[in-house]
C-alpha cells in the first residue's frame, strides 16, 4: 500500500494548519450552538414588527436570545472545549460579566473570555487537585469553580468587555465605510480563496458573523453574513465542471451540485478549484458580483445560514429581501460559470485517468508546498 | 510512519473541521460500504481527534496535517475529493482484501 500519499509531515507546522487550528477553535465554539441561532433567526424573521407575522408578545424573546443566550452558549462551548464540563461552567459565568459590561451582541468577547477562564481554571485545579484531602473535592471543587468564575465574570466586566465594544465599533465603522463606498464586493478577493484553502469556517464564524449579529440587532438584517455563504460561486464552477471538465469528474459533478447548493456543504467543491487552481478567478468574479447585487439591491439576511444552503438562506431571510437575495445568488452562480466554463475551455484538459492524476499531484504539491 | 493491519481495523473515524458537516457525510458513505466488514465509522472535529476511539483516520488532504499532529501514532489517510475518491477506494479494497495499511 506504498501508493497512499503521505498525510503531511507532524513535525511541520505550515502557517496554514496555525491559522487553520485557531479559527476552527473559533467555529468550534459557534457551530455546535447553531440550532439556536436558528431558533432566533426564525423568531426574529417571523415576529418582529418587519416581520411576516409581527407579534409584540412573541417577538420580546429576540433581544435576551441574541444579548444573553447565543454569548453565553458561545462562552460555555469555549470554556468545555478547554476544561470539559468545569470548563464549560465557567466559561458561561465569566461570559455574563461581558455582556452586561456592554450594549452590544458579545459574541466576540464571548470566544475570548469563555476559553480564557476555562484555560485559568484549568490551572488552578492543576495546583489544587494534589492538595485536596480525601472528602473535601467537591467542596473546594465547587468554591474554587464559584470564586474563580466571580472573578472572571469581574475582569470581564471591566476589562475584556469594553476593549472588545471599543474594537468591534471600529471594525464596525470600517465595515460601514465599506458598505457605503461600494467597496464591499473586493471582500471576495480575500474570501473566496481562503475558503478554498478551507478556512471557510475561520471566516464566517469567527470574523464575519460577529460582526453581522452587531449590525442585525441594530438594523434587523445584515450583509455580513452573505459574504462567505453565497452558495452561488461553488454552484457555476460546479456546472461548469459538468459541462466542461475532465470527462472523469463529470460523473460525480450532479451529486456534489446537489450536496453544495442544497445540503449546503460548500467543501464539496473546494478539491474541484484545488485541481485548476486557476478557477478561484471564477470564484472570486462570482463572489463579488453577489455582494454588489446584495448591495444595490439593499438586502441582508436576520442570522448565519449555515450550513451555507439555499434552503438555510431562504429561511433567514427577511420579508422583502428575497428578489435580491435570490438574484444576487443566481447572477453570482452565473458569472462564476461563465467565468470557469471559459478557463475550463481555454486550458483544454485531456479526457483520460492519466490527466487527473497528474491535476491531483498538482494540487497536492500546492498544497504541501503552501506548509513547507 | 504508523501502521495498521487490516483485520486490526474496526473503527474509522472520518475528521472534519467542526465534525459535523463535511465528515458526517463521508461516514455515512464510507459506513455503508464496510458495513459487511464488520467496521463501524463514526466521525469528529480534527480538534478532538485525541479523545476519540479509533483504529484508524481519515481526513481531507488539508487537515491531514493537523490530524497527524493531534494524533501521531494512528495511521491518518488523506483523501482529495469528498464523493468518488480514489484514496477512499483503495483504503476500501485493502480492508476487504485484508492487506497492511500505512501512511507514508
Amino acid at each position: 500500500m506504498a501508493n497512499f500519499i503521505p498525510a503531511g509531515d507532524g513535525t511541520h507546522t505550515g502557517w496554514r494548519a496555525a491559522v487553520q487550528k485557531f479559527g476552527g477553535n473559533l467555529a468550534g465554539m459557534v457551530i455546535p450552538n447553531i440550532g439556536a441561532f436558528i431558533a432566533w433567526g426564525l423568531l426574529t424573521a417571523l415576529f418582529i414588527p418587519t416581520g411576516w407575522l409581527p407579534n409584540e408578545d412573541l417577538s420580546s424573546m429576540v433581544g435576551p436570545m441574541i444579548i444573553n443566550l447565543l454569548p453565553i452558549l458561545i462562552g460555555y462551548t469555549g470554556g468545555r472545549l478547554v476544561h470539559g464540563q468545569r470548563g464549560a461552567v465557567i466559561g458561561a459565568i465569566a461570559t455574563v460579566g461581558v455582556i452586561v459590561g456592554t450594549a452590544i451582541p458579545m459574541f466576540l468577547g464571548a470566544m475570548l473570555i469563555g476559553p480564557l477562564a476555562a484555560w485559568v481554571l484549568k490551572k488552578i485545579d492543576e495546583l489544587l487537585d494534589p492538595r485536596t484531602p480525601v472528602g473535601f473535592e467537591m467542596l473546594i471543587g465547587n468554591f474554587s469553580l464559584g470564586i474563580t468564575g466571580m472573578l472572571m465574570a469581574i475582569l470581564g466586566y471591566l476589562g475584556i468587555g469594553p476593549t472588545v465594544n471599543a474594537f468591534s465599533d471600529v471594525l464596525g465603522r470600517g465595515v460601514q465605510t465599506l458598505i457605503d463606498t461600494g467597496l464591499l464586493p473586493l471582500a471576495s478577493i480575500l474570501i473566496e480563496p481562503a475558503k478554498i484553502l478551507f478556512l471557510n469556517n475561520a471566516i464566517n464564524h469567527g470574523v464575519l458573523a460577529p460582526i453581522g449579529v452587531i449590525q442585525a440587532e441594530e438594523m434587523g438584517k445584515s450583509i455580513m453574513f452573505m459574504l462567505e455563504t453565497n452558495p452561488g460561486p461553488g454552484l457555476g464552477i460546479l456546472l461548469a465542471f459538468w459541462l466542461a471538465g475532465p470527462k472523469i469528474l463529470r460523473g460525480s459533478a450532479p451529486g456534489a451540485i446537489i450536496i453544495h447548493f442544497l445540503g449546503g456543504i460548500h467543501e464539496i467543491y473546494f478539491p474541484y478549484v484545488l485541481m485548476k487552481p486557476l478557477l478561484v478567478l471564477a470564484a472570486i468574479a462570482g463572489g463579488a458580483t453577489g455582494v454588489a447585487v446584495f448591495l444595490v439591491t439593499g438586502v441582508g439576511l436576520v442570522a448565519t445560514p449555515s450550513p451555507g444552503s439555499i434552503f438555510a438562506y431562504l429561511a433567514v431571510t427577511p420579508a422583502g429581501n428575497h428578489f435580491g437575495v435570490l438574484l444576487g445568488i443566481a447572477l453570482s452562480a452565473a458569472v462564476s460559470f461563465v467565468v470557469a466554463w471559459t478557463i475550463l475551455k481555454a486550458t483544454g484538459s485531456k479526457d483520460d485517468a492519466a490527466d487527473l492524476e497528474a491535476a491531483q499531484a498538482k494540487a497536492r504539491a500546492m498544497k504541501t508546498g503552501a506548509s513547507e | 510512519m504508523a501502521k495498521v493491519s487490516a483485520d486490526s481495523v474496526k473503527n474509522i473515524v472520518v475528521a472534519c473541521e467542526a465534525g459535523m458537516g463535511s465528515s458526517v457525510m463521508v461516514a455515512k458513505q464510507l459506513a455503508k460500504q464496510l458495513k459487511a466488514n464488520g467496521i463501524e465509522v463514526t466521525h469528529a472535529p480534527v480538534n478532538q481527534l485525541a479523545s476519540t476511539t479509533h483504529d484508524l483516520v481519515l481526513c481531507h488532504r488539508s487537515l491531514s496535517q493537523r490530524a497527524k499532529q493531534a494524533v501521531p501514532e494512528s495511521v491518518v489517510i488523506a483523501f482529495d475529493m469528498f464523493l468518488g475518491d480514489m484514496n477512499i477506494a483503495r483504503l476500501v479494497g485493502a480492508l476487504q482484501t485484508g492487506q497492511d495499511i500505512s501512511d507514508d
